[in-house]
């Protein structure tokens, strides 16, 4: 398990990360979901040593990053996927950073396998399109065959088909067991596999919670289509029901649409149609984020 | 979703000690020297130190008619771009991969990061040992081909030997460079500027006793070639090869010094 203790990073007198506190799961994908400039990329940059907090700290199961004793088989990590010297061939730019972590070369050709690079093993970084490099980046990560995957923006590039296997390969790691940590903004796609979500804003942690708990924090809102609404309204009242009129359609909140439904038929109100909206995970996150978006659309 | 710290045993977790950190400085080695191997950019940068030997010896000697000249001095002129191709290379290896965004796996797969500057320090002096042997060889080469006669031998291996503490030294010093810089055309430039065009005008504004203890000043002297434009006053003062070798390996483990320091302190991208 990672264990991310208050940490605070400053840029100048600009919090970038403000006393963020959370923990992330073993066996579970979870996602890192915020706004531009929310503190996903310092945050993560913080948990592999990268940048050093101001405050805070994170630990591997007891242990700060910097001081793992073989940190890339702990921990694999992908923050950036042109990290690459364009010059040098796949092959070699996973050779160097597997005999750096005492990885044994075999494992090079295993890696470039599972990401599906093994044709492209001896062409030149230079030449890969962006998605490519996403995968070559992957098989970095997975060198040290790491209990822990920390991925910023990983499905950036890919095509569809790269997309449902990136998906795929990180919930079957989850389901060894493995925790993956996966930064998106893409919330629609994170939505289909993450477990739990860590949602931030400003620099700070908005939400630290499973995808289910927080798509439970939605009210559903039941709409009626009625050509008698102030009649259904003023029954709805009487049971401290909040009702209001919107587009010429009623919309009723803290109520199932069977109970709505149920109250329409024992008065003989005409219903026209009855449905139930509950809001999806990205319009919930947007909600939570858009408080604190640094880059809003207008 | 609270923080809490559960000790553990597995092997990967334990916690690393300095003595770990030291027995990783083979597998850095192994892993600098696949880059420097693998990048064509380092391959010009040797075939230039060969080049440049070759042609600027057989030049000398061919079109230099008013001197008696020799192959034991010629052979060293190209010596000094040796020791830029040199620096180049150390400066390289730190900046590409600032530049290329590499650093970050660097960094996270040797937390350590004085092993990765002990290591890079290392391939540097190796690069620039071969570049001076493999420059000398060339100027050599060029210096027969334009049947320079050999002199007298005697001192050559005195000679050759400081002249690759300065093009080994140089390699180091890029890596320091490089690491106080990041950035390639910066660290580069940088490097040019001072060697070649502000330590001659210091050279020429500064009294000789000052001016002996400037960087490339003390490196140059390490090469044993007679500059012409020596007045008596700066000969008086020269430093002996040992001294001007303490002098240019003080630069550069002062570069190195400040570029791990700044190594440790800023963040990676």
């Amino acid at each position: 398990m990672i264990s991310v203790s208050g940490i605070t990073k400053y840029y100048g007198t600009r919090v970038a990360v403000d006393d963020m506190t959370f923990d992330v799961a073993s066996g579970r994908v979870t996602g890192f979901v915020g706004p531009n400039g929310a503190g996903k990329s310092t945050t993560m940059r913080m948990m592999v040593g990268l940048a050093r907090p101001d405050a805070g700290e994170v630990r591997y199961d007891g242990v700060n990053y910097t001081d793992l004793l073989h940190p890339a088989r702990v921990v694999g990590s992908v923050l950036d996927a042109r990290c690459m010297h364009p010059g040098r061939k796949a092959r070699n730019h996973l050779r160097a950073l597997a005999a750096l972590s005492a990885v044994p070369v075999a494992r090079v050709d295993e890696v470039l396998t599972d990401v599906g690079l093994e044709t492209a093993a001896n062409q030149r970084a230079g030449g890969f399109s962006l998605g490519m490099r996403q995968r070559l980046a992957l098989a970095g990560a997975l060198l040290g065959d790491p209990e822990v995957l920390l991925l910023d923006e990983p499905s950036n590039g890919l095509d569809p088909d790269g997309i449902r296997w990136l998906r795929t390969y990180l919930t079957a790691f989850a389901a060894r067991g493995g925790t993956v940590f996966v930064s998106s903004h893409l919330i629609a796609e994170l939505a289909m596999f993450a477990d739990d979500l860590v949602v931030v804003g400003g620099g700070k942690l908005i939400a630290a919670e499973s995808v289910e708990a927080i798509i439970g924090r939605n009210e559903s809102i039941v709409v009626v289509d009625t050509p008698q609404p102030d009649q259904l309204r003023h029954l709805l009242a009487e049971r401290h029901i909040r009702s209001e009129q919107v587009h010429g359609q009623l919309q009723v909140h803290g109520a199932s649409l069977s109970e709505v439904s149920r109250l329409a038929f024992e008065h003989r109100i005409l219903v026209v149609e009855i449905t139930e909206a509950t809001k999806s995970l990205e319009e919930t996150l947007l909600e939570m984020t858009s408080s604190s978006a640094e880059f809003a659309s207008a | 979703m609270n923080a809490m710290t559960i000790p553990t045993a597995h092997p990967h977790r334990k916690s690393r000690t300095r003595s770990q950190d030291t027995q990783g400085i083979p597998a850095a080695l192994r892993s600098e020297w696949i880059k420097i191997s693998t990048v064509r950019t380092y391959a010009v940068l040797l075939g230039l130190t060969v080049l440049s030997g070759l042609v600027t010896s057989w030049a000398t000697g061919t079109f230099v008619k008013d001197e008696v000249l020799l192959a034991k001095e010629v052979f060293l002129y190209s010596t000094v771009l040796t020791s830029i191709f040199a620096s180049i290379t150390g400066i390289l290896l730190f900046t590409s991969e600032a530049q290329h965004g590499t650093l970050a796996g660097v960094l996270t797969s040797q937390p350590a990061r004085w092993v990765i500057v002990v290591a890079k320090s290392c391939v540097a002096a190796a690069a620039g040992l071969g570049f001076g042997v493999l420059g000398m060889a060339a100027g050599f080469g060029g210096s027969l081909l334009a049947g320079l006669d050999v002199g007298d031998t005697s001192a050559l291996p005195r000679i050759i030997a400081w002249s690759l503490v300065f093009t080994t030294a140089s390699g180091v010093l890029g890596v320091g460079l490089g690491m106080i810089a990041r950035n390639s055309a910066t660290a580069i430039s940088g490097l040019l500027v001072w060697s070649l065009v502000v330590e001659n005008l210091l050279r020429e504004f500064l009294d000789a006793s000052v001016a002996r203890f400037l960087p490339f000043n003390a490196g140059n002297g390490l090469l044993s070639i007679p500059a012409t434009n020596d007045t008596a006053a700066r000969k008086a003062v020269q430093l002996s090869s040992i001294e001007n070798a303490f002098v240019f390996g003080g630069f550069t483990a002062v570069a190195v010094a400040i570029g791990t320091f700044l190594l440790y302190r800023r963040d990676t991208n």
